[in-house]
């Protein structure tokens, strides 16, 4: 993946300030969660137009062609508004490993479309106990006469009920390899889960003898490098919806007036405030070191990522329900935002793993490395 | 060799710096050439690189800040020490900037070459966080002025030739309005110092008592009664050499880098004890490993946002960060020796260590300001909350005053 020049880049990141400034408002998010997509069909329309649906397919498919730098850049502007959208699904996961693999056919046929927002695809990698391994891939494959039929129940499948075309990792032989499915195969059932963030599409997909297309050279790694660029999407998305929370909570205890003073001035909120600087400031850097080292294939980018994935779960789940008590009463109406970041914050902490597994990721990268 | 000046071009100044460090510089063993010299920074402060930005008549060369910074630059590439003085060396760049020329002619050259030693003589047993509560007092008396009162947390006060002191000069204005500002001689009768012995059993700091201790007029820095002002600018020093942290800037004859790196091995300490595969164990030095890595990735960022803005936000949560990273090391090492961190001694020494660590985190979430005073820091002037109320702030000090709380 090429890197964008710099102007592009700002540039970039501009446009896509200002869609979200005026598509993805706290109304319309609210708006968004109430529907059933989950996100609006103009916002996306107008994604695709700035470049953000295909940012990861390379330029011959029609995309933009950029990295995790990119990535991470863009995606804290959409945590910041906490944008609803499929591009996770499909501008991240489902583009990757479509990207990533070696079958041309199916790169032409979908990527395309893929790129301009016009289909979206769904990645379905892990089972009920969510664990986002491939010792946790439910679902088997069988050759048949008339091909390869699928067999098992993903989980957790980000926009599922919202994708025209299903990738599917199913265990092959002593591997997994990835599947294109058809949702509209019969032997398909796409059941929506219902989810405590309410801007979250997540489904099961449970496969009964499903016909499923091979997608050449689709193996575990590349699940791996999608979880990669997953991961950095999901920090960016944290970094950003962190530091917007926290703007929030301080220009409140600058304004909400208590005992004849705003209650920012009392030393309980500002030591909570300096403390969650520091966390905000921590997750923006190993957010963006860790999608520098990934662009450049550093040798400790995977202990990076590792670093930025369990700090930013951890902070932006600190920061918003540190926000709702720095807020008080207000906040826990349901019309007041801060329950929304908490919601998003609580959902990216499990999505792709726990903090937890992180940290022992990251201890056991850096016992390799010495 | 050739006077630079404001008009040398960078390249040419480029060229200078680095013929000049190859002819005096033994880049491999980062070590002078000449074998005979013993004081390093005084070959670079003669050279005219120390202290580059100065005025000429002060041992500079007026350059720009821009042009200091190639200077840093080349010495930095060959790990020599000794430029960049004219950013870091707290009591030099005070006294250029606030003293008399007396006072410059005497100890200028010797502070910044490390043949004159300086101590800080701020805080006092009823003044730490609220410095500007002091009660050391200098009388005025014809052509000096006798200091009477008692300073601590002074480290370096035995071998110090001077001490920046603070001192209260006017007892009828509110606190901050009657503090002087002086550079005071400190080998004499009217001095003594004490070593303090610390928890960890080291003994860093030292009390000095002033009795009628003398400095003369001329080493009033400033105006009288305007040394609060002053201290804000040796404090910024103070702060940039704190914040730029391990490296090779350390000021003084030795030419190795400087050891500042207190960062510990948690996980081969896991595996000497055993507990290297224990999950908990593992998360817990997971955890305090990413601390220290984020600090290293913010410290990286505030030196990029540095080279296109004056100030980053990111400088003043360091030393908060490094509060914690050290206690948090301490605490994990603890869970990690278990019960043998009961033990101490030269014949337990991971114990020994880890007892001492535990201890000694506290000379950064203490010592230059608690982490108490770095949050309401951080609170008032990085996120612009309301300040603090001072209820003393505006009131006359008064010879009087006590220590009691005000209402």
């Amino acid at each position: 993946m090429s890197d964008l020049s710099l102007d592009v880049r700002v540039a970039m990141r501009d446009a896509f300030h200002k869609l979200l400034a005026k598509l993805s408002r706290e109304e319309d998010v609210r708006h968004a969660m109430d529907t059933a997509p989950g996100y609006s069909a103009r916002l996306w329309e107008q994604m695709s137009e700035i470049g953000i649906t295909g940012l990861l397919v390379p330029a011959r498919y029609g995309g933009i062609g950029a990295g995790p730098v990119e990535l991470e850049m863009l995606m804290e502007e959409a945590g910041a508004s906490l944008l609803c959208s499929p591009l996770l699904s499909s501008g991240v996961l489902s583009a990757v490993v479509l990207s990533s693999s070696s079958d041309e056919e199916i790169k032409a046929r979908l990527l395309p479309d893929l790129a301009s927002g016009k289909r979206i695809g769904a990645l379905a990698f892990t089972g009920n106990r969510g664990l986002w391994t491939a010792d946790d891939v439910e679902v088997a494959a069988a050759q048949t006469r008339d091909g390869w039929r699928l067999q098992g129940t993903s989980s957790y499948v980000l926009s599922a009920a919202q994708a025209d075309f299903l990738l599917i990792f199913a265990r092959r032989g002593s591997g997994c390899a990835c599947f294109e499915v058809d949702p509209k195969d019969p032997q398909v059932v796409v059941e929506a889960l219902p989810s405590w963030d309410a801007t979250l599409r997540i489904s099961k997909v449970i496969c009964s003898g499903a016909t499923g297309t091979p997608i050449a050279g689709a193996d575990w790694r590349i699940a791996e490098r999608a979880l990669d660029f997953a991961r950095i999407a999901l920090v960016g998305e944290q970094a950003g919806g962190s530091r917007r929370i926290f703007d929030i909570t301080i220009d409140h205890i600058k304004t909400r007036v208590q005992f004849g003073r705003a209650v920012g001035a009392f030393q309980a909120m500002k030591h909570m405030a300096a403390d969650l600087l520091l966390e905000v400031e921590s997750a923006t850097s190993a957010a963006r070191c860790a999608a520098q080292a990934l662009t450049e294939h550093a040798p400790d980018a995977g202990a990076l990522v590792s670093l930025a994935t369990f700090t930013c779960k951890d902070v932006f789940v600190q920061v918003a329900a540190s926000a709702i008590q720095m807020h008080g009463g207000i906040a826990f109406t349901w019309d007041h935002p801060a329950h929304l970041y908490l919601r998003r914050a609580r959902a990216d902490a499990q999505l792709f793993g726990t903090s937890a597994s992180y940290r022992e990721r990251y201890l056991a990268q850096l016992e390799q490395r010495i | 060799m050739t006077r630079v000046t404001k008009s040398t071009s960078d390249d040419e100044l480029r060229k200078l710096v680095r013929d000049w460090l190859q002819a005096h510089w033994n880049a491999s063993d980062r070590r002078p050439r000449d074998a005979a010299v013993q004081n390093w920074v005084r070959v670079v402060f003669d050279a005219g690189w120390s202290v580059p930005t100065w005025p000429v008549e002060w041992y500079g060369c007026g350059l720009t800040s821009q042009q200091a910074a190639l200077i840093e630059a080349e010495f930095a590439c060959v790990h020599a020490p000794g430029a960049g003085l004219d950013r870091f060396h707290l009591a030099a760049n005070t006294v250029l900037t606030f003293g008399q020329d007396v006072l410059k002619r005497e100890v200028l050259r010797g502070l910044v070459v490390g043949e004159l030693k300086y101590c800080l003589l701020y805080s006092e047993p009823g003044a730490g966080s609220d410095l500007a509560a002091l009660r050391t007092r200098a009388d005025r008396e014809d052509d000096h002025w006798l200091v009477t009162g008692q300073k601590v947390w002074t480290s370096g006060a035995q071998t110090a030739d001077f001490g920046l002191l603070l001192a209260r000069t006017d007892w009828s204005v509110p606190k901050h309005q009657g503090i002087s500002f002086f550079c005071l001689p400190m080998k004499q009768s009217g001095i003594e110092v004490r070593p303090i012995r610390q928890i960890t059993g080291d003994s860093h700091f030292n009390e000095v008592f002033l009795d009628s201790a003398r400095v003369p007029a001329t080493h009033l820095l400033g105006q009288e009664n305007a040394g609060w002002k002053i201290l804000q600018t040796a404090l910024a020093y103070e702060r940039l050499m704190m914040g730029e942290g391990a490296g090779e800037r350390r000021v003084g004859q030795e030419w190795h880098a400087s050891q500042n790196d207190n960062s510990v091995d948690l996980l081969s300490l896991a595996r000497t004890h055993g507990c290297h595969e224990n999950p908990w164990i593992r998360q817990e030095i997971a955890r305090a490993l990413g601390y220290r890595h984020l600090n290293a990735l913010n410290t990286d960022r505030a030196k990029a946002e540095l080279t296109v803005s004056r100030s980053s936000s990111l400088m003043s949560l360091g030393k908060l960060a490094m509060s914690r990273i050290l206690h948090e090391d301490a605490r994990v090492m603890t869970s990690i020796l278990g019960a043998s961190s009961l033990l101490d001694g030269p014949q337990y020494p991971d114990a020994a260590d880890v007892n001492y660590r535990t201890a000694n985190a506290y000379m950064t979430s203490i010592g230059g300001g608690t982490d108490q005073i770095q949050r309401n820091i951080i609170a008032e002037r990085v996120l612009g909350l309301p300040r603090e109320v001072e209820v003393d702030r505006n009131v006359p000090f008064g010879s009087d005053r006590n220590d009691t709380a005000m209402r």
